[in-house]
């Protein structure tokens, strides 16, 4: 289809050769693809108020449109008409590139997730470490931003958000170590390809622990209830984005909250099997859910992921910093060392199916 | 793709080395399990820890292969080293802990960062590859540098450290930028093929350029390591804020380390081009020793004082690689050996004068000192004739031998210069020596150090008489190693 | 191969560009009325007593530096953890050792109290 596009556009402009070519339709593919995020993000604050609501027996946002269902979009004007303010003592060019410097790597992480057999962007052979790579250029924008704004609380927020994450992104990083022996790769496509034939085959048996470990971690890493110390308004004032209004508090959010899809994302694709249907192999169940398109599997199974974001923060109280902290040090570190140690013994004695 | 099989014999040539990490790992983690009561236990571990190596190494002299893909050699000369290095470092240790105990600073961290100094050592030591060098070179480092700053309440031992740390991180960026180039041109790390290449003799004058490029930054790191003049700065202010242990550690075994990183990548590796690394070093050792003999003469601190009597020693150490002989290389491995005997004992005599929070390093607290301890006062006045280079004494023979491959070399002007600067510097030691039998003390000396310690450093005093008096086995070993 | 990169590239574009343009968005459609008060940073209702740029505990460096040894030993262990089910014993015990190096760092960092935020 694409070949086709680009062979009716070099008819009427020749100087349209194939390099620019290429480079357009991947721009083509990144908005389709980013568009679609951006509503989704969007429709998640909505669900997020709409399910704490019913949950804390309220209804929840149901003034703009049916039920609701507009109030996204009256946000979204709402912050384009703010004022974007300036503190006095704020360098500047730092305080607006900060939240920019956040949103980008949101952004550009996507470009390598899978989202069907061969629906992705680019199939990167280090797709993994690319994700956990551009993962951590976030962390960026939130010491930039505690620093620009040049103000007491911001810089506690930045101080406490960055050494939070790091700490978590070697979790994180431990972890996907883990995957990565199971799978033997770290493309992210040959991960989920490992996984295929039903549910007992995908890694979230095997590697039980560091599911939930992942989990817990990557509630972390985006700053969700309960580890949301970062912008805790009892003790911090909102933390980094104390300074910060209209767009450029916009951006900061949307970054957070795509951060969040794509953490959903990655715990798809690295336990339950990305786009593979749980029935697979199974006689009939098989053949009939065989209709439902890939891309379908994997937004559902992201769609339960997403709501544990929700169901966890109207559950748990916040934790405090230092207990944050220990759970990550003392707990998850030793956990996943020893888990890496397991899955090798487990590869060398030739042990269970999965290995 | 390169083809490497891991040979499991392999792993008895470094057995000295896996050994002493695995000690490291344990002792690290017996310091901190075990309870205040059985203090004690670290240090003796880490001097058996250093005692066992030892003998590892000296079963291993006469043993020599190149293992680990060609990374790592065992040969004479590095086991040798790494024998010296053992009873030197233990010899050391007998003598921090009076001080440590005097100054409150016995921790178990000291002698776990101590022994990973050594270990960084003994990898230099047995280095057949830039990249391992490096390693080793950074293990030491930087296992010294916390050593320097374990005083973390002394400002001038903090001080101290930062100085020698980013002065030694610009030295060893520099000697990486060196590496870089010699690897550039020879297109290879590995010592062996280094020497191959340099020592070819269908090299064009572009290649000999790059690689003279690369030379001068090797000549540099190693000069910085040494402490010769102008990489000296570090030198006199690291050696007096550093807690006189430190100090004591730091003027001796990793000498050690630093001739053979010199062995290794220069006459090893580029010996070809020993006509332009020599003229390098006729400049390095001569400015160090005229500025260390002259600086020396102003000193109050006996710390900084000795600091600049190193340096000048440090010239007479380079001046022995000018010869481009093998006696001359082994002259001056004697000489670092007699050096180190010396600065083991000069800095042992100041510690014993330390007592329960009082820190001697100034000159006048040696006032009186043949009064109330004749016997270390004895000791010191050994030392001082010793580096003075006044006969019958080792520090006499070091220099001789020096001069002699010097001299028969050609280079007589060196020599000329040589004496004259060493008689120079005698007025310094000699006033030492006046001080301790002609001044009469302020307040009372009280020698408090323990037996063990007094022993040992009669034995190492003693040494650097008898030594003196039969010299010429030494010399023959030094010789033999080449 | 190297084509697969492209993409990337495109997309950090592609972000600076949806960045900067809902900021310009932002910044051309809001208001502008900047007065004292309003500009002013941000404290509990009265002006500030202190420097903003404060010190702060000294356990957030430990963590960074925490962080660099950990990272690099993650960064060390996915290219193992990719061929390890060929490498074979000699790869177990291998990296083994690597690891029980880098436990006895961490026993020893625990029991010392760098991980303690009391």
């Amino acid at each position: 289809m694409w070949q086709g596009f680009v062979d009716f556009v070099y008819q009427y402009v020749p100087w349209f050769d194939g390099g620019l070519a290429v480079v357009l339709i991947i721009l083509i593919k990144g908005v389709a693809l980013i568009l679609p995020l951006i509503i989704m993000m969007a429709y998640m604050t909505y669900a997020e108020r709409k399910v704490i609501g019913y949950m804390q027996l309220r209804i929840g946002p149901n003034r703009v449109g049916p039920i609701g269902l507009l109030q996204p979009f009256a946000d979204v004007f709402k912050l384009m008409f703010k004022e974007i303010i300036f503190p006095t003592k704020a360098n500047v060019y730092l305080f607006v590139l900060a939240p920019i410097l956040a949103f980008v790597p949101a952004i550009a992480i996507w470009a390598v997730i899978p989202l069907g057999q061969d629906f992705y962007i680019t199939n990167l052979d280090i797709s993994l470490l690319y994700v956990l790579a551009i993962g951590s250029v976030g962390i960026y924008g939130i010491i930039l931003a505690g620093w620009a704004s040049n103000s007491k609380y911001p810089l506690l927020g930045a101080l406490r958000s960055a050494s939070l994450l790091v700490s978590y992104e070697i979790v994180v990083g431990f972890v996907a170590v883990t995957v990565v022996m199971a799978a033997s790769s770290v493309n992210l496509n040959e991960i989920v390809s490992s996984q295929s034939g039903g549910i007992w085959n995908w890694y979230w048996i095997p590697l039980f622990p560091m599911m939930i470990v992942f989990w817990i971690s990557a509630l972390a890493e985006t700053n969700r209830a309960p580890f949301d110390v970062v912008e805790g308004e009892s003790e911090i004032m909102g933390g980094t984005h104390v300074e910060y209004s209209g767009m450029c508090f916009a951006l900061f959010f949307m970054a957070e909250y795509i951060n969040m899809i794509m953490m959903a994302a990655l715990a798809v694709l690295m336990f339950f099997g990305g786009w593979h249907s749980p029935f697979e192999g199974v006689p009939y169940l098989q053949e009939f859910f065989a209709f439902v398109p890939d891309i379908m599997w994997l937004l559902g199974k992201m769609s339960f992921f997403l709501f544990l974001y929700l169901w966890i923060r109207a559950t748990f109280p916040r934790y405090r910093y230092d207990q944050i902290m220990r759970l990550c040090w003392k707990v998850f570190l030793p956990l996943t060392i020893a888990w890496i140690m397991v899955v090798a013994l487990m590869t060398q004695l030739h042990l269970g199916p999965w290995f | 793709m390169m083809d490497y099989q891991f040979n499991t014999a392999d792993l008895f040539f470094a057995l000295p080395e896996l050994f002493m990490i695995a000690a490291i790992a344990l002792i690290l983690l017996l310091d901190l399990f075990v309870s205040e009561r059985f203090q004690n236990l670290t240090y003796y571990l880490t001097q058996s820890t250093l005692a066992i190596t030892g003998y590892f190494a000296f079963n291993l002299i006469g043993e020599s292969a190149v293992i680990f893909d060609g990374t790592y050699v065992l040969d004479t000369i590095g086991s040798y080293f790494k024998v010296f290095m053992m009873v030197f470092s233990i010899v050391a240790l007998v003598y921090s802990r009076h001080y440590l105990r005097a100054h409150n600073l016995l921790k178990g961290e000291y002698f776990i960062l101590s022994l990973l100094s050594v270990l960084g050592m003994m990898v230099m030591v047995s280095a057949h590859s830039m990249l391992t060098i490096y390693l080793g070179l950074e293990i030491m480092s930087l296992s010294l540098y916390t050593l320097i700053a374990i005083a973390r309440d002394r400002a001038v031992a903090v001080e101290a450290a930062l100085k020698y740390f980013v002065l030694g991180a610009i030295a060893s960026g520099l000697l990486l930028y060196g590496m870089s180039m010699i690897y550039g041109i020879t297109g290879s790390l590995d010592i062996g093929q280094i020497a191959a290449f340099a020592t070819g003799a269908n090299l064009n004058s572009e290649q000999v350029l790059i690689l003279n490029f690369g030379l001068v930054f090797l000549v540099i790191g190693i000069a910085f390591k040494f402490g010769a003049v102008p990489f000296h700065m570090w030198v006199p202010d690291v050696y007096q804020g550093a807690p006189t242990s430190v100090t004591m550690f730091l003027s001796t075994v990793p000498k050690f380390a630093a001739t053979a990183m010199l062995v290794r990548l220069l006459i090893d590796g580029l010996g070809g081009l020993q006509a332009y690394w020599a003229d390098l070093f006729i400049i390095l050792a001569i400015l160090s020793i005229g500025l260390g003999s002259l600086v020396a003469l102003m000193q109050t601190n006996i710390k900084r004082l000795l600091a600049y009597s190193t340096i000048s020693h440090i010239g007479f150490i380079l001046l022995g690689f000018i010869t481009g002989v093998v006696e001359g290389y082994g002259a001056a491995t004697f000489y670092v050996l007699a050096y180190v005997l010396m600065s083991l004992t000069a800095f042992g005599i100041i510690i014993a004068l330390n007592k329960q929070g009082f820190e001697a390093d100034q000159i006048v607290d040696f006032r009186g000192l043949s009064k109330h301890s004749p016997w270390f006062a004895l000791l010191m006045l050994f030392v001082m004739l010793s580096m003075a280079g006044v006969p019958p004494f080792i520090g006499f023979y070091s220099k001789l031998f020096i001069l002699q491959q010097v001299v028969s070399a050609g280079y007589i002007y060196l020599a000329v210069a040589a004496v004259v600067f060493a008689v120079i510097s005698a007025y310094y030691y000699l006033q030492i020596i006046k001080t301790m039998y002609f001044d009469d003390a302020e307040k009372e000396i009280t020698v408090t150090a323990p037996l063990d310690m007094r022993i040992i450093l009669s034995i190492n005093g003693a040494l650097i008489l008898v030594l003196g008096l039969m010299p010429s086995y030494w010399m023959e070993l030094a010789i033999s190693l080449f | 191969m190297l084509e697969n990169y492209l993409p990337i590239i495109v997309f950090i574009f592609l972000g600076i560009a949806f960045g900067v343009g809902l900021t310009l968005v932002g910044y051309l459609l809001g208001p502008s009325k900047p007065d004292e008060e309003k500009n002013s940073q941000f404290e509990c209702g009265f002006p500030a007593f202190e420097d903003s740029r404060m010190h702060f505990n000294v356990r957030y460096y430990l963590v960074a530096i925490l962080f660099i040894l950990f990272d690099l030993e993650v960064a060390f262990f996915i290219p193992w953890a990719v061929v390890q089910s060929k490498l074979g014993w000699f790869g177990f015990i291998g990296m083994s050792v690597f690891l029980l190096l880098l436990v006895v760092g961490f026993i020893f960092e625990w029991k010392k109290g760098a991980l303690e935020w009391e």
